[in-house]
């Protein structure tokens, strides 16, 4: 079952408009800087694909941080380029990474703790703010969109690395059975964050080498991806009730296989299996792991032939974990409909292998495209998008 | 239609380990609310919850040596620190025996809701510096350790190795209504074919310090540390109170089930969910959104509302949800309310938080397994503006096919799940 994507909104590292972001993809460029988050200068990982704009002010401010914020606005900003409105059809469906704890919140409540844990409410926990929890409730961002636009109908909030592709599928699956007439599919994640560039380094799973230095996915000298981060939201309706040409269609699957890092190369194809036609152009999950990089390429040749293109979105705007189905989706929408696919960006020395990386935009009669994303632990998500 | 089914349960609760314990304790009408004994919590207002009378420690040790072998230190040291991650893997290891699973039942997908990431202090013990985690200092170490061993999604992890699960994982994050989400997006997968067996269900605790004082901070507890500190739908509730545990179940199609020679629990027959869109603190006072989790449930299910003999409230013994969900349930129901029992388990064994909708859902199987309905623990003084007919602190026998659980969660997202007795 494929959806019609009919709005959307986003804020990446390469922009906030799509004709932005498209021109970058184009030119090959990638939004790798040395992390302005924070100094990270003693980090393994020091670079960073970051967002450079900051959300509006809010009155949300108190129960939701940056990101939520950012995906509060893609929602708003996707539901109003869709003309739909909220109501009780109106779905809402949030994957997010993973819950950022903001520890130094913490700090007024543990510093002063013992290790006998005696006396701790007077030590510490009473000094929290009576909304904590609720900035730090899994769903908050979800609750506070579902208040601000009205939306009312079917919804659930997934986590995990995969957690955007969960949402989309859940959401594509209640237009199926008439559950919603109209589906706000939201993600939001950042990799930004001090603990998790820890866990990426423990992993090597992250670059570690400067800017200037950094290598491309699919490259010999791939050391690792570069951290990112996205808000982004989609508005789908069932294909038969859009009456105009819509943005693309999409369908979405996820897969899961236990492994503590990465998924295996064969739990990728299996779910690239149930959405691929065999038309497609590929946008790889870009590890930038010259090893998973290379068994990704043959997992999916055996399906889509090894001739089939492989651009990276992912190489451009640095991994962006549970957002990043939903920003795939919309690149590749805007792709397909120029007919151009997109180089892997600033890459050099191609490992030999199937498919065909690109080093050079690149024409294509292909009005489709399967995207690949992964994360730990052993996460696969996969979307299919087609123009019509 | 493909037509999903229960065969296996898990339970851990505050009455216990296992699916017995729990029934166990709802028949006898009794309550296992009482002083928290896991972690020091003299000094904290809140002193009292549903615990899991366990020594966790020793849990862990006897699950290691049970069902662990091989050297995987992931699995052997990182998951036995977490409550809910222990009590997870203890219920679905029940359900998985219970329904009789094996080596062709591993393909099954895992649909799991899960609390809040779990912070462990003592991991924060070597980076901490004038007031603030300097993440720098021990960044290869303990920063690692803080991210690795108490990730949101541990739980799923470990339960994917465990049981060698190869199926696609989902994993919930809908607050109190995960529990009955993840069990509905179970049937739902099973019904479109895209799994044939499925381990869902939730697991939480919250009976640690950040967690008591972030929700005795906000308000949400009873300020009574007392017994029947939850007592829902009563006139006198004045709060929730806080419990621990998981409840977990194997669902699969009928006709699966049946080849493989089990004979199902229960039949998963509706489900349904929506926001409140009203706000994060409280519930839309009308009770409309959740009024319509229940009526997308039941139209999901085909069924009238008379059809339906029972439901398990949310419950929470909270001034605000009680009267919302009374108003939805009314309704929903219409005429039938004033004829159709309704109790709430959290005055027995706690707000199991994002396991809520689970455990709650378990407890709608003992009314197929023992034509028993349970009680509202602590429901003495029947509320005016609650016009439902809750049922007292003792269970009632009743031969009933159908019964509906709800699940609201914090920041206003329902979830309504219909079950049918097995025939």
């Amino acid at each position: 079952m494929r959806a019609a994507v009919v709005g959307h909104a986003w804020r990446t590292p390469l922009g906030s408009s799509v004709d932005e972001v498209v021109r970058r993809l184009l030119i090959g460029e990638r939004a790798a800087q040395r992390n302005p988050r924070f100094n990270a200068e003693t980090y393994a990982c020091t670079v960073a694909a970051a967002i450079d704009v900051e959300p509006s002010p809010s009155r949300h401010q108190r129960f939701l941080r940056r990101m939520g914020l950012l995906a509060m606005e893609t929602a708003a900003e996707a539901l109003a380029a869709s003309g739909l409105h909220g109501s009780d059809r109106v779905g809402l469906f949030f994957g997010y990474g993973g819950l950022r704890a903001y520890w130094n919140d913490m700090m007024p409540a543990l510093e002063k703790q013992n290790e006998q844990g005696d006396d701790s409410w007077e030590r510490g926990f009473k000094l929290f703010h009576p909304f904590w929890m609720l900035q730090h409730l899994s769903n908050n961002a979800h609750a506070l969109t579902a208040e601000a636009l009205s939306a009312r109908g079917e919804g659930a909030t997934f986590g995990g690395a995969n957690a955007g592709a969960q949402a989309l599928a859940s959401a594509i699956r209640a237009l199926q059975i008439g559950a919603v007439d109209a589906a706000l599919v939201v993600g939001y994640d950042t990799l930004i964050e001090p603990e998790t560039l820890v866990e990426l380094a423990a992993r090597r799973a992250a670059a570690t080498r400067d800017v200037t230095e950094l290598a491309a996915p699919y490259d010999q000298a791939a050391d690792g991806f570069v951290p990112g981060e996205a808000a982004v939201a989609l508005v789908l309706q069932r294909p038969e009730d859009v009456r105009d040409v819509p943005v693309a269609y999409v369908e979405a699957a996820n897969g899961a296989d236990g492994e503590k890092g990465e998924p295996n190369a064969s739990t990728i194809a299996n779910v690239v299996r149930g959405l691929a036609r065999g038309d497609e152009i590929v946008d790889g999950a870009g590890r930038a792991d010259t090893t998973l990089d290379l068994q990704e390429r043959s997992a999916i040749a055996e399906l889509l032939g090894s001739r089939a293109p492989l651009c990276c979105i992912m190489g451009a705007t640095g991994q962006l974990g549970a957002a990043a189905p939903l920003v795939q989706t919309i690149a590749l929408a805007a792709l397909l409909r120029r007919q151009t696919a997109p180089p892997i960006a600033r890459l050099r020395d191609v490992v030999e292998g199937p498919l065909r990386p690109l080093m050079k935009a690149e024409s294509i009669d292909a009005r489709a495209a399967i995207a690949i994303s992964t994360g730990a632990p052993g996460l696969v998500g996969v979307v299919r998008v087609e123009v019509g | 239609m493909t037509v999903a089914v229960i065969t296996g349960a898990g339970v851990v609760s505050a009455f216990g380990i296992g699916v017995q314990a729990f029934f166990d304790g709802l028949a006898e009408g009794g309550s296992a609310i009482g002083p928290i004994g896991s972690f020091d919590a003299s000094s904290f207002p809140t002193r009292f919850a549903g615990e899991v009378p366990t020594d966790i420690a020793s849990m862990a040790e006897t699950f290691r040596n049970e069902h662990l072998s091989g050297g995987d230190t992931h699995l052997q040291i990182d998951a036995f620190r977490d409550r809910k991650v222990v009590f997870g893997l203890l219920a679905a290891l029940e359900a998985w025996n219970g329904a009789q699973c094996a080596q062709r039942e591993q393909e099954a997908a895992l649909s799991i809701a899960l609390g809040l990431e779990q912070a462990f202090l003592e991991d924060f013990a070597p980076i901490f510096s004038s007031g603030r985690i300097d993440w720098k200092a021990e960044s290869d170490i303990a920063g690692a350790n803080i991210r690795i061993r108490s990730h949101v999604g541990l739980c799923a992890d470990l339960l994917g190795k465990l049981l060698v699960l190869r199926g696609p994982t989902f994993v919930n994050a809908s607050a109190c209504a995960a529990g009955g989400l993840a069990v509905a997006h179970a049937a739902s997968l099973i019904q479109r074919g895209a799994a044939s067996i499925v381990l869902c269900g939730g697991a939480d605790s919250m009976v640690n310090p950040l967690g008591m004082g972030g929700m005795t901070r906000l308000g949400a507890p009873s300020p009574r540390n007392e017994p029947d500190a939850c007592r829902p739908f009563d006139r006198r509730r004045d709060g929730l109170v806080i419990g621990e545990g998981a409840a977990m179940f194997i669902v699969e199609s009928e006709e699966r089930a049946l080849r493989r020679g089990v004979t199902p629990l229960a039949r998963i027959l509706g489900w349904g969910s929506t926001q409140d869109a009203y706000r994060v603190t409280a519930p839309r006072p009308d009770g409309s959104a959740a009024r319509n989790a229940m009526l997308r449930a039941l139209s999901r299910a085909a069924l009238q509302p008379e059809a339906v003999g029972y439901i398990n409230a949310h419950g929470t013994g909270t001034q605000l949800n009680d009267v919302a969900e009374a108003q939805a349930i009314c309704g929903a129901f219409g005429r039938h309310t004033d004829s159709l029992p309704v109790s709430s388990i959290k005055g027995a064994v706690g707000h199991l938080m994002a396991a809520s909708g689970a455990i709650e859902l378990a407890a709608c199987l003992m009314p197929f397994q023992r034509n028993l309905l349970p009680g509202t623990a602590h429901h003495r003084e029947k509320d005016p503006l609650c016009e439902i007919n809750v049922i007292g602190e003792q269970p009632i026998e009743a031969n009933i096919d159908i019964t509906l659980s709800n699940s609201f969660g914090f920041g206003g997202q329902n979830a309504s799940v219909i079950l049918g007795r097995y025939k």
